[in-house]
């Protein structure tokens, strides 16, 4: 399978196990906490306006990686994290909390893109997920000659290419 | 020896070079800043044109010139060859991509497609713009392949279309007399 033109640096995604649509929302904030996108596959309960929606999400990362990392027990994490955005794993950081009725998974990646995917409860790890889905961004929007950084995604390929993406995740 | 140079590297240069001129340098003149883009694609063409033509004996007419660039040159450049090659027979040549490298991350707003079934005034400047943002794209590899037959003998006029993407035909127009 060839992925963006046949270049071997992008992982190849971890093979789908499940069929059907497992998703439910995405979220993607820059370091700004600008929303740069938000996706919606299958959301039957709203609870908030699109608004507070998206303030409240970016609030409750920023306030759990502080938590995650002020709470931490152990030394392998040499400093506190002082909100520097910091390589995905590096560190103490967290990267998905459960409910019983959803899960939701985190990465943060070095330049402050945080990606956010909802899922059903019983989803597996999904950080190498969430590393491909960072992947595709790089590959369709910021080297899209048409996008202007910082700025909402609205690039046809991206969406077309994630929704084809997170349709085979578990 | 080969050397080489990351492509990441050359599509950000591109898309930089691209947005300077349409967006410093000349910035209510789109015209002038097509020209000045492919000015300087002619001159890569016709760099490139020397480099890739080391070994080889002279062209014996247009076609062999067409067709090297066709091969050779496109597959120096892209990594692949170019796909469907269509002549009159009376100086026009068409070079068909099916899927151009530098087009194949270009995506547009497709919000836009909605926009267009309401009556809306702004909506067909919308869907222009992103149609001559597409375009400026287009002026760096049509002073490309100019620069690279002029460099060859074969003075030529380079259009593009790209009227079904991602697909993207080049048209060149031979100088007659």
């Amino acid at each position: 399978m060839q992925f963006f033109g046949g270049s071997e640096i992008s992982p190849s995604p971890p093979a789908p196990t499940a069929s059907g649509n497992n998703g439910h929302m995405m979220y993607v904030f820059n370091r700004n906490g600008v929303c740069l996108l938000y996706r919606e596959w299958n959301r039957p309960l709203r609870t908030l306006n699109a608004q507070q929606d998206h303030k409240l999400m970016f609030g409750l990362l920023f306030s759990l990686k502080s938590l995650t990392a002020k709470m931490d027990p152990t030394s392998a994490a040499e400093k506190g994290n002082l909100g520097m955005p910091q390589l995905p794993g590096q560190g103490c950081s967290f990267h998905s909390f459960r409910t019983n009725t959803y899960k939701l998974s985190f990465m943060e990646s070095p330049s402050g893109i945080k990606i956010i995917l909802v899922t059903h409860p019983r989803t597996g790890d999904l950080r190498e997920s969430l590393k491909y889905i960072y992947n595709l961004y790089v590959e369709y929007v910021v080297k899209n000659p048409l996008y202007t950084p910082g700025s909402p995604i609205r690039c046809e390929l991206f969406n077309t290419t994630l929704d084809q993406y997170v349709r085979g995740i578990a | 020896m080969v050397r080489e140079v990351s492509e990441s590297c050359v599509d950000s240069l591109l898309t930089e070079m691209v947005s300077c001129y349409c967006n410093r340098f000349y910035v209510n003149k789109p015209e002038l800043a097509a020209r000045r883009i492919e000015a300087i694609g002619y001159q890569v063409g016709h760099q490139l044109s020397e480099r890739y033509t080391m070994e080889r004996p002279r062209f014996t007419d247009h076609l062999e010139a067409i067709k090297f660039i066709c091969k050779d040159f496109w597959s120096e450049l892209f990594k692949k060859q170019i796909d469907n090659l269509k002549t009159n027979h009376r100086g026009t040549f068409v070079l068909q991509d099916n899927k151009f490298r530098w087009l194949a991350r270009m995506s547009v707003d497709p919000s836009t497609d909605k926009v267009s079934s309401v009556e809306d005034n702004t909506s067909p400047t919308a869907e222009n713009k992103a149609a001559q943002s597409m375009s400026m794209h287009l002026y760096f590899p049509c002073g490309i392949i100019r620069g690279a037959l002029s460099n060859l003998g074969i003075p030529c006029a380079v259009s593009a279309d790209i009227s079904n993407l991602p697909a993207c035909s080049f048209v060149v127009r031979i100088k007659a007399g």
